[in-house]
């Protein structure tokens, strides 16, 4: 067994902005137990943009929540760490902060972008106040007329007319307004992290686009690291540094954008990409992965993808497969194309099963 | 072959809706409690005046008297045994708010379906009707009503009923017109059905549980204006619970405590009839509709 | 928008306009077209018992009634409606000499003090538990909050006067005679208390007022609780609030500015809309507390067969309701304008 050492230069400590270490998340429900999240691992650096993939229910939102502690009431932690840097010397423990001390950290540290709907702005406040009272709540004694003023910088920053969102209603804005004002609004605290859900569904592809370019640049502008959820493939070759995929709650590959693109190795990844009809395919029917997701209110045993893998063998189905690092910066949760196994591009693997 | 088919939906929807019934109630206790309550009330109503007559005679040596074992409640201020009083008071008040509530309901059936699956001009003129009327207090027309005519208890269901044609009016149509675009009345009025049978085999054994409900709301509104007119002597009743409370009051029962169940049994025996109508259109409302305001 | 607005208003003023037309028509028929004509009646009471002539007993009933028996139907009516117009409804009948619009005015007040008191308390105190109860939904209070609220608004409101009368008159606690002297439970105010705005006065009517607003406050608590309860239940599920609380705004401020003000705009319009409704529950209201009000005055009318009196009283209740569903219509407007995206309509 022969592990990769040279584990290259770790990004360094004070660069590393949120760490999940081993999260589990379960929801009680009638039936049970239900494991929406198992031993998950992400780390998440400064200025980076990370992509978290899968298909509906495969436990990414619930992950992406659980960061904010904003998880439903019958939904709980019960294992691993969420640690955040907040700055230089300080590192917080999200998982166990207090609603006080998560109050503070929300919006100002990390924004979590719910998907924008028609209702996400309060129906009966200008947004002025809205901006107005999202400020306050972090900085008590600063003056509105200079928060007004971001407000409106951060507005003309995302193509609108400051002056007149400011001070329309809600229900005066069309759905790619409100989509790009949440997001001036998003960064009006200069956060460190954006989470974004499902940043693109409900808009229009022209829209879409539009918003893309515009997370891409304000990025660069302004800094900050991004993950956002999607089980859209194409917005990712756009956004993401990273792409992180999920299955059935477990993390199953972490690796940088082209690498996970031009060579996926996680059977499930593979079976996502194949799954992309192409412009010029020629007329068959479309592939995808046989088999269901599994109830993950029961317990099972072994690799959660195994039933549907091809490429499973016995162990797959009795031992579940850590998530380890095969080449830098790059880390897959296989038996038999993670550290372990075969990997795909040459015959010469240094391990034995 | 169409006919057929539909004897079948017909009999199934009805059928299923009895399951659905059942199976509903044994989940809600509320509403099995006030059903409960009902049974028990018109059992009471029905059968107890066989075991407990009414003293027909007066007994000057029990005016007032406190409950004893002969009298459960005590004696009125004729010496007249109480507990048979509230036994024989609720039949009057049990069928008459019956048929109150049925007329009303027939048409209110009745004019918001045909308002509804008319429309045009009809329609806008008969809400508009509508609307007005509603503006008008019910209660105090009643008390005026009842200052030009004698009111018997039959003509006040009647009256009652009418008076209420615009509330059902208005929820009936409203049902209607959200039904009026579902498939199978458009298709109904592409057969060319008459409206009649529209009404009768289409529309309305889905608003069974709607109308249920309704239909106990309104026995509760009947007997509220009852109770109230005979309370305020307007309305000559004879066996009543009204009545008791009525004549209680004026005979001063609150100023001797001992007979005080003169005055306060028929008052929680309509509480409790009103109560547990309105548990049974609570839980008939659950059961068509589901997660109302979950 | 401004535009659109004033359209609105004259619209719904014409559809007042036209309620109260019907209304009072309505009235003047019901009174020509009674199998017992009261009029007719009154003249031959005059005739019969006074000894009147037809002429002098006609005279006599047109003064009273304000109204000529000689001219036809129409004419009759079109002066009835220039009266009502101007507030004259006649002179009652058994007072004679006193104005209708006299005894509204003195009996009126009395009333709405009540009435009013009632529904201001019970929707300030309703709206505040309904929000507490659906924001503390797993609390152990909450089913207690919602049950009793749920029991009362099902009770008739004149049941719970009685149980009130009982519970703070008649019912001796502890062997020391009743909470409220039962003297204290007729009337307005003390009958030895001199008319004025002096303390013992005020003191008076504040304590004869306070069991029949009791009354009143506890026949609506349980509509507002239910009402507010849901419509919270709503807000707290919305959107907003949940992005309120992920951009860390503090749960005061939330429940505040955010759902409350949302919570409360369908509740703000059923508000309206009751003003006028609870006029007509006071008749029997009134009538156990001998509390000398519109009610009151309005059964003891029929029971009198007052006719011109139990006119200006239903007529006086039936404007109360039109306007303020006019309020609430109005209200619903202007909100509606901040609110449109929230849809749907108040009515079915």
């Amino acid at each position: 067994m022969t592990k990769n050492t040279r584990t290259g230069t770790d990004s360094s400590q004070k660069n590393r902005l949120l760490d999940i270490q081993d999260l589990s998340i379960e929801y009680r429900t009638k039936r049970g137990r239900l494991q929406a999240v198992h031993k998950a691992s992400l780390r998440v650096d400064a200025g980076e943009s990370v992509a978290i993939i899968g298909e509906s229910g495969c436990g990414k939102t619930t992950l992406a929540t659980s960061i904010v502690r904003m998880l439903p009431l019958n939904a709980r932690i019960s294992h691993g760490r969420i640690l955040y840097r907040r700055s230089d010397d300080e590192q917080t423990r999200l998982d166990t902060a207090s609603e006080r001390e998560l109050r503070t950290i929300r919006w100002s540290d990390i924004v979590m972008m719910f998907q924008t709907s028609q209702s996400s702005f309060n129906p009966v406040a200008r947004i002025r106040t809205q901006f107005l009272d999202t400020a306050q709540a972090h900085e008590p004694n600063s003056d509105p007329q200079e928060i007004l003023q971001r407000s409106k910088k951060l507005l003309e920053l995302v193509y609108l007319d400051g002056e007149a969102i400011l001070q329309a209603y809600p229900h005066e804005l069309s759905g790619g307004m409100k989509q790009r004002t949440m997001i001036a609004l998003a960064l009006l605290l200069q956060p460190k992290l954006v989470i974004l859900d499902e940043p693109t569904t409900a808009l229009d592809l022209i829209t879409q686009k539009k918003i893309l370019e515009l997370l891409n640049s304000l990025r660069e502008t302004l800094g900050f690291s991004m993950i956002f959820i999607t089980h859209d493939l194409g917005i990712v070759t756009q956004l993401a540094d990273r792409v992180v995929t999920m299955y059935a709650g477990s993390v199953v590959e972490d690796a940088p954008s082209r690498s996970f693109f031009t060579s996926p190795r996680h059977p499930y990844s593979k079976g996502l990409l194949h799954a992309i009809p192409k412009l010029d395919a020629e007329f068959e029917e479309l592939y995808s992965i046989p088999g269901n997701t599994p109830d993950l209110v029961e317990k099972i045993e072994g690799c959660l993808f195994a039933p549907r893998c091809e490429f499973a063998l016995g162990m797959c189905r009795t031992t579940i497969p850590s998530l380890d690092e095969v080449e830098q910066g790059r880390k897959v949760a296989c038996h038999v194309f993670g550290i372990n196994g075969k990997s795909d591009k040459t015959s010469s693997s240094g391990g034995n099963a | 072959m169409h006919d057929a088919q539909m004897q079948l939906t017909k009999k199934s929807r009805f059928s299923r809706n009895l399951r659905k019934l059942g199976r509903a109630l044994s989940q809600d206790p509320v509403g099995t409690i006030g059903l409960l309550i009902l049974l028990a009330i018109i059992a009471m109503s029905t059968l107890g005046p066989l075991w407990f007559p009414l003293d027909e005679i007066s007994n000057p040596d029990l005016i007032l008297s406190a409950p004893s074992a002969e009298h459960f409640l005590g004696t009125d201020h004729l010496g007249r045994d109480i507990w048979a009083q509230v036994v024989s008071g609720g039949r009057e008040l049990l069928v008459l708010a019956f048929l109150t509530a049925s007329i009303a309901v027939v048409l209110g059936i009745f004019l918001g379906s045909f308002s509804a699956l008319i429309g045009g001009k009809f329609d806008e003129a008969l809400l508009f009707l509508a609307d007005v009327w509603l503006t008008i207090p019910r209660f105090p027309l009643l008390v005026v009503l009842s200052g030009f005519f004698r009111l018997s208890s039959v003509t006040l269901a009647i009256v009652l009923a009418i008076l209420s044609w615009a509330g059902l009016y208005r929820t009936i149509r409203a049902e209607v017109l959200s039904l009026k675009t579902r498939d199978f009345v458009e298709v109904s009025f592409m057969l060319d059905m008459s409206m009649l049978h529209i009404i009768f085999k289409e529309i309305m054994p889905n608003m069974m549980g709607f109308i249920a409900a309704n239909f106990t709301l309104l026995m509760r509104a009947a007997i509220y204006s009852q109770v109230g007119l005979v309370f305020l002597g307007l309305l000559p009743l004879d066996q009543n619970w009204g009545v008791m409370i009525n004549v209680a009051w004026n005979q001063g029962v609150i100023y001797n405590p001992s007979s005080i169940w003169f005055l306060l049994a028929p008052t929680i025996v309509i509480c409790l009839l009103i109560l547990s109508l309105v548990w049974i259109s609570r839980s008939l409302e659950e059961i068509f509709n589901p997660g109302l305001q979950k | 928008m401004k535009r659109e607005f004033v359209i609105f208003l004259i619209k719904k003023l014409a559809k007042v306009l036209f309620t109260v037309w019907v209304v009072t028509t309505l009235i003047f028929f019901l009174i020509r077209l009674m199998p017992s004509n009261p009029i007719q009646q009154y003249v031959q009471n005059l005739v019969v018992q006074y000894g009147m002539t037809y002429e002098e007993a006609s005279a006599r009933a047109s003064s009273l009634f304000s109204i000529d028996l000689d001219a036809n139907v129409f004419s009759q009516y079109i002066r009835y409606l220039q009266q009502a117009a101007r507030l004259d409804f006649g002179t009652s009948f058994l007072s004679p000499g006193v104005q209708v619009s006299e005894i509204i005015a003195a009996r009126l007040p009395w009333t709405l003090f009540t009435v009013g008191s009632g529904l201001l308390l019970s929707f300030i105190v309703g709206t505040v538990l309904g929000a507490i109860a659906a924001y503390r939904r797993e609390s152990w209070y909450e089913p207690i909050i919602s049950g009793v609220s749920s029991f009362l608004s099902a009770i008739p409101d004149f049941l719970i006067a009685i149980f009130l009368i009982l519970f703070f008159g008649v019912f001796t606690w502890g062997g020391r005679g009743s909470i409220i002297p039962i003297f204290q439970l007729r009337g307005n105010f003390s009958p030895g208390a001199t008319i004025g705005w002096n303390w013992e006065f005020i003191g008076s009517v504040l304590d004869h007022a306070m069991v029949p607003i009791l009354t009143y406050f506890f026949s609506q608590i349980g509509i507002w609780v239910l009402l507010m309860k849901g419509s919270t239940a709503g807000c707290l599920n919305a959107d907003y609030a949940t992005i309120a609380r992920a951009r860390g705004l503090r749960p005061g401020k939330i429940l505040g500015s955010y759902i409350g003000r949302n919570a409360m705009l369908p509740i703000v319009t059923e508000f309206a809309m009751r003003l006028g409704f609870i006029i007509g529950g006071s008749l029997i209201i009134e009538q156990l507390f001998v509390y000398q009000g519109i009610g009151l005055e309005l059964l003891k009318a029929t029971s009198n067969r007052d006719y011109p009196l139990m006119q200006g009283i239903f007529l006086i209740m039936t404007v109360a309701i039109v306007l303020s569903n006019l309020l609430a219509e109005i209200l619903y407007g202007v909100l509606d304008l901040r609110i449109r995206a929230k849809g749907g309509s108040r009515h079915a």
